[in-house]
């Protein structure tokens, strides 16, 4: 999960390294990095640093946040930044001969929903063909219902769905 | 310790081989001598107060496949050799049934009512009436165990339940049927077809002439919802499975998934209480990916994070390992 948290050090050298070591230690990955000198200063002799950062899961997250405060860096803003997930889908049937386009426009009609890649593989025109897909899935789609919808189509047109372990 | 066989064939033939390899090193590391006092098979049982000479019984069951033929043994069923001869532990090892769960089922009941510690490999009762089994065994106050149903010699139950006794276990995946990850892992490898691959484990002996249990999931299925049970405390059952097997994989789209770094996998998934059994494109980089006829189980933990555990998911000898431990563990449980 991508995080961005707004750090408050004291404004003198050497302030960054004692925000960073916590982040590194549980498996953060720093995406960015932005002195906001321009922000209204909370206390005197503080400055707030702004920071993109990646990690593993919320309690990577939770021991980074604790281990800052244990060390006097205030952590004044957190949340999590929404950004589009990948899903991707195997069907394994008659792919091509049941209307491969009306299976893509069923999926991209869910809001926040859309097939961004295709591949097809026909072995023959008689024997079952694949087709592997990427679904860009932006935050706050519900994916239970985003796979109720493709089971159900799959089910109508006899598909078989191999869908990816993240889901 | 006393200890009764019920069921005489891969599994408990293998447990009788693994005692004699391991009868000096139980009784030097654990001051455990076990005594088979019956065995039982579908012919009759064998009994001996002071024991049964183990290799005279792996020799008339290799000859002659029935165990009546051992000395002195009578067509008694299981049920009457537990009620009947004294014994502390029964090793419930027949084969297993996912429709009625039967015999394992009263097996392990009379077991319990008899006061005697219950071992097993069966998965069927246990997939069928979890609930009953663990609660009448609570009843009668005595030990039933059963790593040996999920997974073979990968131990899942006991590290689980024990190891990780501080943490909870809030969804499991896993690789729980060594005969798909097989069919599945050549199909990749060489391009295969799921007939060809499966013709062939079948002429190897790695699957069963009716390979249903297998390909359809609901060997999988089985070992699951003893998973969602022992481990996560799910109220479920056979029938709460959603359950697809592997026969529609092809090598085409075995072929698509390895160009977007995915390989397919028969996976099954414990998450919100929802329980499944599915093809899934596993990434190739991922710990579930294991080849050849392994089984894997990843726990996600709320304190550990995720625990993967990776190891052979059947064999005679192999199964012996989960078995063994958990005799020992009820061993070193009642002696104090």
């Amino acid at each position: 999960m991508r995080v961005s948290l707004d750090l408050e050090l004291k404004d003198e050298p050497g302030q960054l390294l004692l925000a960073l070591e916590p982040i590194a230690r549980h498996s953060g990955n720093v995406i960015s990095i932005i002195h906001l000198r321009e922000e209204e200063k909370l206390r005197a002799g503080y400055a707030t640093v702004h920071f993109t950062i990646d990690v593993p899961d919320k309690g990577c997250l939770e021991r980074i946040v604790e281990e800052l405060e244990e060390r006097g860096v205030r952590v004044t803003k957190l949340g999590e930044v929404t950004k589009k997930s990948k899903l991707t889908l195997l069907m394994i049937g008659h792919v091509v001969d049941t209307d491969l386009r009306d299976t893509i426009d069923r999926i991209n009609e869910l809001e926040g929903v859309m097939v961004s890649d295709l591949s097809l593989a026909m072995p023959h025109p008689e024997k079952e063909s694949s087709a592997i897909v990427d679904i860009e899935v932006s935050a706050g789609v519900d994916r239970h219902r985003l796979m109720e919808r493709v089971y159900a189509i799959a089910k109508e047109k006899d598909l078989e769905i191999v869908r990816s372990l993240e889901v | 310790m006393r200890i009764q066989i019920i069921g005489f064939g891969v599994i408990g033939q293998g447990l009788a081989r693994v005692l004699l390899r391991k009868e000096e090193e139980l009784r030097q590391r654990y001051g455990l001598e076990v005594s088979v006092v019956s065995i039982t098979d579908i012919s009759g049982t064998a009994h001996a107060e002071e024991g049964l000479d183990l290799r005279k019984a792996l020799s008339v069951a290799r000859e002659t496949g029935a165990i009546v033929n051992y000395p002195g043994a009578k067509e008694m069923s299981g049920v009457e050799a537990i009620e009947e001869i004294e014994a502390e532990l029964v090793v419930e090892a027949t084969p297993s049934n996912i429709k009625t769960g039967e015999p394992g089922l009263s097996h392990m009941l009379a077991g319990f009512k008899a006061g005697k510690h219950v071992v097993t490999s069966n998965k069927g009762p246990l997939a069928l009436k979890y609930r009953q089994l663990v609660s009448e065994a609570e009843r009668n106050n005595v030990e039933f165990r059963f790593e040996a149903s999920v997974g073979g010699a990968m131990p899942v139950i006991n590290l689980a339940r024990e190891t990780l006794s501080g943490d909870r276990i809030t969804a499991i995946e896993g690789i729980l049927n060594g005969t798909t990850n097989y069919i599945l892992s050549r199909m990749t490898r060489e391009g295969l077809s799921f007939e060809h691959v499966l013709r062939e484990a079948q002429e190897l002996g790695y699957a069963e002439t009716d390979p249903t249990y297998d390909i359809e999931g609901i060997d999988t299925a089985s070992k699951l919802v003893i998973l969602a049970n022992a481990i996560m405390g799910i109220d479920a059952t056979f029938s709460d499975v959603k359950i697809r097997g592997i026969t529609r994989i092809t090598p085409e789209a075995i072929r698509l998934a390895k160009e977007r770094g995915y390989v397919i996998k028969l996976i099954g998934e414990v998450k919100n209480s929802h329980l499944e059994v599915s093809p899934r494109l596993v990434p190739e980089t991922h710990p579930l990916n294991v080849d050849g006829a392994l089984n894997v189980a990843m726990l996600h933990c709320d304190v550990a994070g995720e625990v993967t555990v990776v190891g052979k998911g059947a064999g005679a000898i192999e199964t012996q390992s989960a078995i063994l431990s958990d005799i020992i563990a009820i061993w070193k449980k009642v002696k104090g």
